[in-house]
């Protein structure tokens, strides 16, 4: 982990100017600033509602999907606008992987989940798909769960698998940074740890965001902090500040539990 | 004890069982905030017995037709009572090409294969035209059509089939056969084909508009959030996981299409000899032939025959026997669907 005794060595990969989000007209995020560094772990706490999963949406633009949102501000990925520069959302997307708070896997194999993206970027060979599958399995700790019924439904399994097929599903392209949105929620602790492992293993050649409401996961995994509340970012610093001498008070007493 | 309770519901805890008393203090409040009166519980008793009677009539309905059919059906092929005329075989029936009732010639092939041609043809057309455009309402369509366009389909699912029969025979025919067949006649399985796939396409939007509005938008998200375009998205998840309930909405079109008799029997051009027309004919390439032969169906040879053949006759009884394969033939292929749709789905 960053400590504030060695100075940042990564360049900047995200970054916020002064945005503002949203949904038809309700302001969502207010004012928002921050840079995100790469190959580095930032984690994003703060009270429900506040507009976590909002802000991690942003950077992959998935929100457009579903809903009419009005972005204003700048967001850059290595310095090119997401909303307004050279990178259509297909691309971005492609770059920018994501697991959602809720597990959404398809309605197909546990084998087919992994291997659907590979497979729209054309990979055919199937000795090479059956590589991607497993390893992206391995590292989200399910290959030893699945690995004798790759061929069975994936609605089937319970919460917390879905979850990890979900990771393994957006590790199997192979993105340049992940967003995640409360993987843990819903897996045991054993589960938890691996994939706290993992992200530890990811982060040296990936960029992770990670909403958080695991104040000792947030601690224990990630290299920045940053405290949202009620759409606004109140603090973010290094991890190790954050949570030892933090400037804000609100901080301090949302980490305290103090909050009200 | 005065006046017994009328039902144990209603009796009051008794009174001189203190433990029993504070018990039931303790679980229900003194006085219920909601209680049944008794006539909500009678009607409640009623419409049971009312919802399982109507159940039983339909039950026995179905039954019965089956019975109906079956009985008369089977004169054809053994003598019944009062039965003077021809007893056939089920070989000279079934595997028989050869139509011709007043020389003794029932063979029925024709018909099960210009069922099957049409139905095939017309489901050819109407599922894929169908499923896609219940894609487009669904998932595509500004809010205004979407609102439009379910409105229009459902409407034009409520209209009597003799309506596109007329349409069919007043305007597709004259216009196939002039635009295309430099006047030579346009009936066949071509037009009786198109003709039933517009009846049926309605229902097939419906049906798969629905399935793919019940689709979380969480798959669509997840699809897209891997770098899948929106069409990707449609085909590789939304399409597949929609399945089971498209595969029904194509089975209660071809329900539709399969029993259709009034709209097909005024274009197809009522020939229960097509097999041996288009073998003997050469002006044409095979497939033109093939769509454009005046030709029948069960359900055609049926409404044709019916009013015109004595009862009790072995051409009436075996018409029974067509209504009755006619029945069988919907039956099994709602089963085989139901089926293939449960396998793919586990
Ligand atoms: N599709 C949407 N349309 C309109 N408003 C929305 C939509 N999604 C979220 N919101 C609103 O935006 C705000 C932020 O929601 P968001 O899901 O980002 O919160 P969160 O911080 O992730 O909360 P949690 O910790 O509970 O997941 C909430 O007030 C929510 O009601
Ligand atoms: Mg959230």
């Amino acid at each position: 982990m960053l400590s504030p005794q060695t100075p940042e060595t990564k360049p900047v990969k995200l970054s916020v100017r002064n945005m503002d989000f949203r949904y038809g007209e309700k302001k969502v995020l207010d004012g928002l600033s921050l840079d995100i560094h790469a190959e580095r772990v930032t984690a994003i706490i703060g009270p429900s509602g506040c507009g976590k999963s909002t802000f991690l949406k942003c950077f992959n633009r998935i929100h457009e999907v579903s809903s009419a949102v009005k972005v204003s501000g700048d967001m850059q990925i290595d310095g090119v606008d997401i909303y307004r520069g050279g990178i259509d959302e297909v691309d971005l997307r492609r770059r920018v992987g994501m697991v959602f708070q809720k597990p959404n896997p398809f309605p197909k194999s546990i084998y087919e989940n992994v291997a659907f993206g590979p497979r729209l970027f054309g990979m055919k060979d199937k000795a090479t798909l059956d590589g991607i599958v497993e390893d992206a399995l391995r590292k989200s700790a399910l290959w030893d769960e699945v690995k004798d019924r790759l061929k069975e439904s994936a609605t089937g399994m319970s919460g917390g698998q879905q979850q990890r097929l979900c990771i393994a599903r957006a590790l199997a392209v192979n993105p340049e940074v992940l967003l995640m949105d409360e993987p843990c929620s819903a897996l045991d602790p054993i589960a938890t740890a691996k994939i706290e492992e993992l992200i530890v293993e990811l982060k040296e050649n990936l960029t992770i965001v990670i909403v958080t409401h695991n104040m000792q996961q947030a601690a224990r995994v990630s290299d920045y902090t940053a405290f949202f509340w009620l759409g606004k970012l109140i603090e973010m610093d290094l991890t190790e500040r954050i949570f030892t001498t933090p400037r804000e008070r609100m901080t301090e007493d949302y980490l305290t539990g103090r909050f009200g | 004890m005065p006046d017994a309770p009328d039902s144990l519901l209603e009796a009051p805890p008794c009174a001189s069982d203190p433990a029993q008393e504070s018990l039931v203090l303790e679980s229900l409040p003194k006085e219920p905030a909601f209680r049944h009166s008794r006539l909500q519980r009678l009607a409640d008793r009623w419409s049971h017995l009312l919802f399982l009677a109507c159940g039983l009539l339909v039950v026995a309905l179905i039954g019965g037709i089956l019975y109906f059919l079956a009985a008369r059906g089977v004169g054809a092929f053994m003598p019944l009572a009062g039965n003077t005329d021809k007893i056939l075989t089920l070989k000279e029936v079934f595997l028989s090409t050869d139509w011709d009732p007043n020389s003794g010639k029932f063979g029925i092939l024709p018909f099960i294969a210009g069922s099957l041609s049409v139905t095939g043809l017309a489901l050819l057309i109407a599922a894929p035209a169908g499923i896609l455009t219940g894609v487009f309402i669904a998932k595509l369509a500004p809010g205004w059509m979407k609102t439009l366009m379910r409105q229009v389909m459902d409407l034009l699912v409520g209209i009597p089939s003799v309506v596109y029969g007329i349409f069919g025979l007043m305007v597709v025919l004259p216009w196939v056969s002039g635009k295309w067949l430099s006047d030579s006649p346009a009936a066949g399985f071509a037009v009786s084909a198109a003709i039933l796939a517009v009846m049926i396409v309605p229902t097939i939007v419906s049906l798969s508009t629905d399935a793919f509005e019940s689709l979380p938008l969480t798959l669509e998200e997840g699809s897209q959030a891997l770098g899948s375009t929106r069409w990707q998205a449609i085909w590789h998840v939304l399409i597949p996981a929609a399945r089971p309930r498209l595969l029904t909405a194509t089975v209660l079109g071809l329900g539709r299409a399969i029993g259709e008799a009034m709209a097909i029997q005024m274009v197809i051009g009522n020939n229960p000899q097509w097999i041996a027309l288009m073998r003997q004919s050469t002006d044409q390439t095979p497939i033109l032939r093939f769509l454009f032969t005046p030709a029948a169906t069960l359900t055609t040879e049926l409404v044709q025959e019916l009013p015109n053949t004595a009862a009790g006759s072995t051409w009436n009884n075996l018409l029974f026997a067509m209504g009755l394969l006619l029945y069988l033939m919907t039956m099994l292929i709602i089963l085989a669907t139901r089926r293939l749709g449960r396998q793919r789905n586990a």
